[in-house]
Formats: C-alpha cells, structure tokens, sequence
C-alpha cells in the first residue's frame, strides 16, 4: 500500500512538473511562484498564474501574518517582491527589508541616512518598490541615488549619486530601478519640478553610472528660447525591460510649468512619450509622443505592457488623460488609441491613426477652467492587471474633474516645497457633471477598449491591481476594503477591511506548497491630502504601513 | 533645585512651540497683512493641499488654531497623521511667516 501511495504521489509530482513547464511556455507565467520583479513578468502584466486560491474557495481567505512596515509618512506605496520564499519591501523614507514569506517575521532591514533636505522637497517619502537581481536588491532613493544591498544580509555593497537632489528642485527617484541584463535604469522625478528630468544607466554590479538620458530633448524647435531650461519631463514609474530586443521602454513625465505653455510652443519632446532606449548606452531606438504641448499634467509614465497578437509585438499604454495606446513594439507607430473613459473633454478626442490631439481645450491665464479628467487622470499611477485566461486588462478607472487655473510663477529651483506648475493648486476637483459615480474598476480587451464588466465606486480605487491563474481579480481602495472580483463577470466574492486605505500593489506568491496574496495597506502620498475636498470620507482615513499576507486555512 | 528643573523643563515641554514671546506676535487683524498672506498663501501654493480658501483637502476654516504653532508649522513643516507639510523658513522671511499665519488665522476658528 505504501509502495502504491508512494508511486502516485511521484506520478502525481511528475504531472505537476509536466505542467508547470508547459505553463512556463506561455507569456506571463514564467517563474509562477514568485513577484520577482515590480510588475511580475517583463511583460507588465501583473498576473500570477497561482490557481490554488480560486473562484471556488477565495470566501475562505485568512490573515496568515501581519508585518509592519515602519514609518507611516505619506503611506505606504509600495508593490513588494517575492523570491523564493522572501518578501523584498520598501516602505516610507527607503527602509528596505527582508521577511520570511511565511510568516512576517523580519530577516535583516536597512534603512538609509538621507537628506535632511528630503523633508522640504515636493515628492518624498514616497518609496514604491525595490529591485532584485545579481545576488543583490536596488533601490533608487528619495534624495537621488542609487543603492544596491546583499540580497542575503542586507548590507550595504555600493551608492552612487545619480541626480544633483539640491540643485534640481529636490529630483529623485521614488521607484525602483529596473534590472536590464547587467546594467540598471534608474527614472527621475521632474514634471512638477524646475529641472530637465532624466534616465540614469548604472552597472548593476559597480554602481557606476554609464549614461544618462535626458527626457528635455535639446532642440529648440520643441523647446524654443529657454523654456526647456526647467522643462520637466523625467520617468518617476518603472519601466519595462524587454531581452528580446535588449530594450528599455519608459513612459516619461508632463513638462512643467504643468498649466502654462506660453513659452513652450512646440512639442516639448520627449514629455507625455514612451522612449525606447538602449540600456547598454542610453541610445534612443525610437519614441512615441502621447500628448504634445501638455497643459493638463497628463504625463505617460505609467506600465508599458507587452504582448504578442496576429504575430504582431504590441505594447499597451496607458497615458495618465485615460487614453491608451495600443503601438508597434519595434518602431512605436500607432495601432489603435482608445479611452478609459467617456469623461474627458480637455480634447474632442485623439486621432486612431495620427495621434493628433483634436480640438484641445487651451487654459487661459487668470481663469478657471473645467478640465476633465482631474490631475489625478483617467487612472492614477498604480497599474492594472491583464488576465491571459480572460483576455481582460482590469483598471482602476477615475471618473471626476477639476478646475484648473494658470498663474504667473517665477522659476525657482531652491523653492522646493512649491511646485513648478504655473498654479496655486493642482486644480479644484468635482465629481463629474452629469452625476455619474467617480470611480469604477473595468474588465476592458486591451487592443480595442471594449469592455466586459464594470464595478462601481463611491470612492474610486487608487491601489494597483492583481489578476491570477484562479480566475480572480484583487483590488483595494481608500477606504480600506480589499476585494476579490470574478474575473469573467466582477461579481464581489470576497472582501475584507484592512483598516486603511490602499495606495500599493497586491501581490501574489507561493511558498511550501501554499499560495498568499500580500497586500500592503497604509492611506498615503498627495492622493490622501487632496481627495478630502471632493470625498470627506477619507479626511478621518487613518495612515498606516502594513503588510497583510492571506491563505486559505488548512 | 532638582524640583525645580524639572518643573522648569516640564514647562518647556509644554510651551515648546512658543519661540515668540507675546509681545513679538504682530497684529495679526491687520487686513493688510491679511491679504498680503493671503497672496503668499496662493504663490507658495499652500492652497495646493489647503484649497484657495482653506476649504481644500486639510482644510483649516473648521480648525482651531493658535497663532505660533501655524507660525511653526509654515516656517519648520509638520508631520501628522501620516502626512507631512514641507518647511518654508529658506524661502519664507519671518515677516512673510507671519503675514501667512495672519491669513490662516483669519479663516480658521478662533480660539474661544
């Protein structure tokens, strides 16, 4: 009896691993155990292929470990990495640490000694995510450099400062760096900023920098007289590394000053693009401009998906106006342009074959202007998750608006707690005219826009979403609540209050045999200081930086 | 001695924020200065998370407030509930702090 247990249970293994290599085949499952990198896979999807926690029993769904992250300051905004059996995560001020999967409990932290400056500058404490690779885990800091760590110990193995942090307005990076073969990119902060944004290429293994790229193009038909001087741009989101074609793609920042565009008229290359550049030199293959001339703080930083379709290499973007951007992998033209929403009226609409901007709505200086969508966009900076099984992309979709209004604004990159953006505010935000809720989550094809499902929010969702192999889909929001959707219809099958809001990724992982879902909770960043105004509910949100792991019970 | 050092720090402790004393606070009804603050609290872009009013995201005109700690707050910043002011006192002259403060103050509630 034994030996015959013993047989099946090898047979049953040989089937298991039978499977798990014809999974790893397919894009987007490779490596199914782990979040090994800010989005999962090369390809963005943020997808896990773990199938144990399914449509069947997510309704059981358990606290296994809490962890605390630390410092509170402006929330905590991060996506954690997992490998193999260690949860990699970074919370506010860059404290970085290492926790066992199973249980929470602390392996080694490390936490920087920064600027004091870092207290006086626009866009800090945030710390989104770490990077993993080469033995080691990088982080790019608050006041603009880059770290790389023992992956094992923790300790410190080199620094490099990459951005002048006290000359530039208070630019630093406030994501990860991406690991591109042996070199790393590191993306900066600008847009709001009196700076010339850039793209920093360091050798992962020495910390040396190698290039930068410089997201003000020096041309002064795209930047006439010396408006690119402070012209912005930067890359303050992870980009994706394709080994295909050994390429960098990043979605830059909007030019600055934000609401002003008097002496910037031109295009304001590479602002609002996607760049694809050369991670070995900095060389740029091609890019892709999403909103030319930029008054309306649309910037294109956000995730650049990856797919193969009808033998075609695509990427999907999405511009922070709501619109996406279905291109060519190789050159950047144009396959389709669809939007997230039907509330935008800062154009009439985008041309599907140009990429023309069609009866824009210009700010006049001195006046309010109705801008839809708000500042915040058509979807904030935390990314949606594509679903192969389903064929959906789900997102985060915010439907209200703003007010924006133009005044005279000296340059000053000293002054780094006020922003360069032409303004005295980031625009007065409404909910939508015609009444409608001001947030949903959407179950949407990505090449076409057409959509399959939506959820309705009183309060939309501004947290990163998952979609795994068990046919669900996670989403948090700023109330606290996390729930898990069916993936096919979005019916509500679970939920659970975190006791915080959500401004992070949900991950998923698997350790011993038994799949998580790690969620980091903690209400944060400018979101948690301007959604007030429009949504009182949150103005009593109190802050936290937790991590909460769930699994089934046994 | 000792009891009175720590009655001496003790009320340290609870004046900490009083870098002024009374008499260095200056008239903060002026309406010049009001709407002198009023046009720095628009160029520093306080009205960013305050709203043009006072009436944005932290709203002030339904707080309580005490004139050296809005002082304290706009020249050093502030941490609270998680979120953070940025300081102001690089770019800020204690005149310009003040004429800010009278306009805070004009829209808050006023101590009773």
């Amino acid at each position: 009896m034994g030996k015959l247990i013993l047989a099946a249970s090898l047979g049953l293994t040989c089937l298991l691993s039978t499977a798990t290599v014809a999974l790893a085949e397919a894009p987007g499952t490779e490596d199914p155990n782990n979040w090994p990198q800010y989005n999962r896979t090369s390809n963005a999807w943020r997808y896990s292929p773990l199938d144990q926690i399914n449509k069947d029993n997510v309704s059981k769904l358990s606290v296994a470990w809490i962890a605390q992250g630390g410092d509170i300051t402006m929330g905590i905004q991060e996506t954690p990495l997992a490998i193999d059996g260690v949860i990699y995560s970074i919370t506010s001020g860059n404290r970085v640490a290492a926790l066992d999967a199973k249980t929470g409990q602390e392996v080694w932290n490390y936490q920087p000694k920064l600027d004091p400056l870092t207290k006086k500058v626009l866009f800090s404490p945030y710390s989104r995510g770490v990077a993993v690779g080469d033995g080691k885990v990088f982080i790019g800091t608050v006041d603009g450099r880059g770290i790389a760590l023992d992956q094992k110990t923790g300790k410190e193995i080199w620094q490099v400062q990459l951005t002048d942090f006290a000359n530039c307005h208070g630019c630093n990076f406030t994501s990860p760096p991406v690991v591109a073969g042996d070199m790393l990119t590191f993306g900066s902060t600008a847009g709001e900023l009196a700076t010339q944004g850039k793209i920093f290429g360091v050798e992962a293994k020495s910390g040396k920098k190698v290039w930068e790229f410089n997201t003000i193009k020096d041309d002064p038909k795209s930047w006439p007289g010396t408006s690119g001087k402070y012209g912005g741009g930067g890359a303050w989101m992870p980009g994706t590394y394709d080994a295909e074609t050994n390429t960098v793609f990043y979605g830059t920042g909007n030019p600055g000053k934000d609401f002003i565009n008097e002496d910037r008229q031109g295009d304001n290359l590479y602002t609002d693009s996607i760049v694809a550049l050369d991670p070995k030199t900095g060389n740029l293959k091609w890019y892709r401009q999403e909103i030319k001339q930029d008054v309306w703080d649309y910037d294109s930083a956000y995730e650049v998906l990856l797919f193969k379709k009808d033998g075609k290499d695509l990427i999907v973007h999405m511009n922070k106006s709501g619109y996406v951007f279905v291109l060519d992998k190789n050159d950047g033209s144009i396959e389709n342009i669809w939007p997230v929403s039907d509330l935008k009226n800062f154009v009439k609409d985008i041309d599907k074959r140009t990429g023309e901007l069609i009866g824009r709505v210009e700010l006049p200086m001195n006046q309010e202007t109705l801008i839809c969508p708000s500042t915040f966009g058509g979807r904030s900076w935390n990314a949606g998750a594509y679903n192969p099984n389903t064929g959906l992309w789900y997102n985060n979709v915010l439907d209200f608006c703003g007010y924006l209004k133009p005044v005279a604004q000296k340059d000053d990159p000293k002054d780094y707690g006020t922003g360069h953006i032409g303004a005295s505010d980031f625009g007065r935000l409404v909910m939508a005219p015609d009444g409608r809720k001001p947030g949903r989550l959407d179950a949407r094809d990505p090449f076409t826009g057409e959509r399959k499902w939506t959820h309705e929010m009183d309060v939309p969702g501004f947290a990163s979403v998952l979609t795994t192999g068990g046919g669900l889909v996670f989403n948090g929001d700023p109330t606290g609540i996390l729930r898990a959707f069916d993936a096919d219809t979005g019916k509500v099958l679970w939920s659970f209050n975190t006791g915080s809001g959500m401004r992070s990724g949900i991950i998923s992982y698997a350790v011993a045999g038994e799949q998580y879902i790690l969620v980091p909770s903690g209400w944060g960043s400018y979101a948690a200081i301007l959604l007030p105004a429009l949504f009182p509910q949150l103005e009593k949100m109190p802050a936290a930086s937790t991590l909460i792991a769930f699994k089934l019970p046994k | 001695m000792m009891y009175k050092l720590v009655l001496m720090t003790i009320a340290c402790i609870f004046v900490g924020d009083a870098a002024y004393p009374q008499e260095d606070v200056p008239n903060l009804k002026d309406p010049t200065m009001i709407a002198a603050g009023h046009d720095l609290f628009l160029q520093k872009q306080c009205s960013r998370c305050h709203g043009e009013g006072g009436k944005g995201g932290i709203n002030l005109t339904r707080r309580a407030l005490d004139p050296r700690s809005v002082f304290q707050a706009i020249a050093d910043g502030r941490m609270g509930s998680g979120l953070r002011m940025p300081a102001s006192r690089d770019v800020l002259t204690d005149e310009e702090i003040w004429k800010a403060t009278a306009y805070v103050m004009s829209i808050s509630q006023q101590p009773k």
